[in-house]
């Protein structure tokens, strides 16, 4: 039999079981990594884009370095608009220009007087970028506590999160992400010098308190809602080091009171009755169960470097998407059956031949969507579609060039039509492609979602067309292919 | 036989009245830019109330702020968008709030959008649609030559030009999918084209054809007429079982694409090979042979 001798037969059989392993996991109940997910514009949820303050981030940097600058080699400087200023009346030998460098900071403008530097915008951007994989881990524990199993939460640019939560909305993530949850405790000064006044926003209780904080929330180690009198309050725990400046600040201060701001607005002043040698306390201020709990999670979760915004926001009910998959799938039905039916009453068995040409193509394209773990979304459902549309497009260039040849009495003009079609096609298709990763590398949200599917779309095009459809025009009989004409 | 070359000059003059109407259209209409590129509210709800009840019932958003209405052709979904102003986080709130008590109203969809990052998204979509294209005319050049990388280029901004005049003439929102959209019909165009390109080349590069340049033109246009025609009736017919039965809030980018697929085809029959031959291909040819 001449059908066993083509190479393309195996690799096909091949192309085939590879596909439904592949796409086998997407049909089982259990999780797994190589998976098709679906978009939230198909199964319905929530997202937010979160973007952190860089200018905020560049001052927290600069202040940072600065004091940097002046604990290790005893150099003082200033910060103005961005930059580090140094000033030339002092010993300035320590601040090689390796230093300067491993500071990722490079020289602005030299004057006789001082130096300025800002940090170089490579080293900066690479500091701001780690900052944000930071955040992303505490924003993810923050959502984990609340209790959102299925989340998907990922880094965009530079200082951008973008979090995405399929299923209802729930109110509670947007409390706790938008918080920056920097919590300070600060020691009553009555003295106006070094001094801040914070005030309760509810309650309208204020204090004047030491400004720069005696200990800060980064100590903390647990914090949990729990009931005092049925109140709900938020308990939490320092770790070592937060223990020993408590209970050195509590001991000291017996009488005095002491201020516990978040995000500079005081909660709560109690007055210390005895030191606290134990490492942990207890904020009460009119929480509700909600509040409190909400509280909790931040505090352990930790503080974000910066303050957040939410720039993009998205409540997808699950209605919408659900009405258009099913719209989506029975629409890319009909079209297959008319695009079928139609190439089946033009070309015959060739037609046909498409037909399984096409299925092979999607088969494969999903194949490889899964076993990328790629998101599926409806502009990567229209994608799919302009993937068939280019499939079909390959066969009909494909057909008319062996009917061309076969009318001109070339010789060979199975094998000749095909070669000479398929290099049109690989150079039509390849500047699609290209355009395509160029999109999907510069993109965002539905763009991306288009783009990726463009991309597996035409490769599984190329293949199944070199593959499946060659292997089908090969062993039949030029008289059968239904091309002459 | 029909001699696409001759009509070339034809051709460009409609080329050029389009390119003008697009302007004036752009003009004169504006884009409607959709919250993806200016910021703001977006709903799409469904409701039983008519399009004045829902105006009316929109009145208690403060002047401010402008409110669009719009009925999704043939449903009972309307997309509501509100323009970004002061304070937009708590007014977000505030508004799902009272529309949540509405019982006549569902949310399906609300999406909000902080207008800085909608210039963002400007820059980000200018960035991916100029790279791609430059990708594009990079590797048309490379396994072509220049004329056929210039005419190339030429037809598929042409193409992308006159329906984003087409958008704006019939209202159609521009956003992130509207992007899409278009380099849909980028693909497309520029895949017509090479496939021309392709048959002018081999045709032009075979040593025994003694044909002139506007036969072969004229060849490789008549030899591929059938497969133009083909695949853009395919794509249409798959195109028109989407517009009909796409989510509602989809089904304006098939409609936008079929437009495409018209003009696409259009230039790659009347317009890229005229101006290969116009920007003296025919010299590259005969230095070539000598």
């Amino acid at each position: 039999m001449i059908i066993f001798k083509q190479w393309r037969l195996w690799v096909s059989l091949l192309l085939l079981i590879g596909s439904y392993i592949f796409i086998k996991p997407n049909f089982d109940s259990q999780t797994s990594d190589s998976k098709i997910n679906f978009g939230l514009d198909i199964q319905g949820g929530f997202s937010y884009l979160l973007e952190l303050n860089e200018e905020e981030y560049l001052n927290n940097l600069l202040v940072k370095t600065s004091q940097y600058i002046e604990n290790t080699y005893s150099i003082s400087s200033d910060i103005d608009n961005g930059e580090i200023v140094i000033s030339k009346n002092q010993n300035l030998d320590a601040l090689t220009n390796i230093v300067i460098q491993n500071l990722g900071l490079e020289i602005n403008e030299k004057s006789d007087k001082e130096n300025s530097y800002i940090f170089s915008k490579q080293s900066f951007n690479k500091s701001l970028s780690d900052m944000t994989l930071n955040a992303v881990e505490i924003v993810r524990s923050r959502v984990d506590f609340l209790g959102n199993k299925e989340l998907s939460i990922q880094k965009v640019g530079l200082n951008k999160i973008l979090l995405e939560i399929p299923g209802d909305l729930d109110n509670n993530v947007k409390e706790v992400i938008s918080k920056t949850a920097k919590l300070t405790l600060h020691l009553e000064k009555n003295n106006i010098v070094g001094s801040k006044t914070f005030i309760n926003e509810e309650t309208g209780e204020q204090v004047r308190v030491q400004e720069i904080p005696n200990i800060t929330g980064d100590f903390i180690q647990d914090a949990s809602l729990q009931y005092n009198q049925n109140e709900p309050v938020v308990a939490f725990s320092f770790n070592k080091e937060g223990s020993d400046l408590f209970a050195k600040m509590t001991s000291e201060n017996v009488g005095s009171r002491f201020a516990i701001v978040l995000d500079g607005s005081l909660i709560t002043a109690p007055v210390i009755r005895e030191s606290i040698t134990g490492g942990s306390g207890q904020i009460s201020g009119g929480f509700t169960n909600e509040t409190a709990n909400n509280l909790a999670i931040i505090l352990k979760s930790g503080s974000l470097p910066t303050q957040i915004k939410i720039i993009q926001e998205k409540q997808i009910g699950p209605t919408l998407g659900q009405e258009g998959v099913e719209k989506g799938v029975i629409a890319s039905i009909i079209a297959l059956i008319a695009i079928t039916l139609f190439m089946i009453i033009y070309y015959k068995i060739s037609g046909f031949f498409t037909v399984i040409t096409i299925i092979s193509c999607l088969s494969l394209l999903f194949a490889m969507m899964s076993l990328l773990n790629t998101t599926l979304t409806l502009p990567g459902v229209i994608g799919i579609v302009l993937t068939i549309g280019m499939c079909v497009d390959a066969n009909v260039l494909i057909f008319e060039r062996i009917r061309e040849n076969f009318k001109h009495n070339i010789e060979d003009p199975k094998n000749h039509g095909f070669n000479s079609a398929y290099v049109t096609i690989l150079d039509s298709n390849l500047t699609t492609l290209f355009a395509a990763i160029f999109l999907f590398a510069f993109g965002f949200g539905p763009i991306r979602g288009f783009s990726i599917s463009l991309i597996i779309g035409i490769i599984s095009s190329l293949i199944v067309t070199y593959i499946i459809l060659k292997l089908f025009i090969n062993i039949t009989s030029i008289k059968y292919l239904g091309l002459q004409r | 036989m029909i001699n696409f070359y001759s009509f070339k000059n034809k051709s460009y003059l409609v080329s050029l009245t389009l390119i003008i109407l697009t302007i004036i259209i752009i003009f004169f209409k504006g884009l409607n830019l959709g919250i993806d590129f200016k910021g703001g509210l977006n709903f799409e709800i469904k409701s039983n109330l008519t399009t004045n009840q829902l105006n009316e019932y929109f009145d208690f958003i403060d002047t401010d702020r402008e409110v669009l209405i719009k009925r999704e052709v043939g449903s009972d979904v309307f997309s509501i968008r509100i323009e970004s102003g002061d304070n937009n986080p708590v007014f977000i709130e505030e508004i799902k709030n009272i529309i949540d008590q509405n019982p006549d109203i569902e949310i399906l969809l609300s999406e909000y959008i902080e207008p800085t990052f909608s210039e963002e998204l400007i820059k980000n979509s200018i960035y991916a649609l100029a790279s791609s294209l430059l990708v594009i005319a990079v590797y048309v050049w490379i396994r072509f030559d220049w004329q056929f990388a210039a005419s190339g280029i030429f037809a598929l901004l042409h193409d992308v030009f006159v329906a984003i005049g087409f958008m704006s003439l019939f209202n159609i929102e521009f956003n992130l999918t509207m992007i899409a959209a278009l380099l849909l019909i980028a693909g497309y165009s520029i895949n017509d084209t090479i496939v021309l390109f392709d048959r002018l080349r081999s045709l032009t590069s075979n040593e025994e054809n003694k044909d002139n340049f506007e036969t072969n033109v004229n060849n490789s246009i008549k030899l591929n007429l059938r497969r133009t025609i083909l695949t853009s009736f395919t794509t249409i017919l798959a195109l028109l079982c989407l517009v009909f039965l796409a989510p509602v809030n989809l089904t304006e980018m098939p409609i936008v694409f079929i437009f495409g697929v018209l003009i696409g085809t259009f230039s790659s029959l009347f317009l890229v090979l005229g101006i290969v031959g116009d920007l003296n291909y025919e010299a590259v040819l005969k230095a070539r042979d000598s």
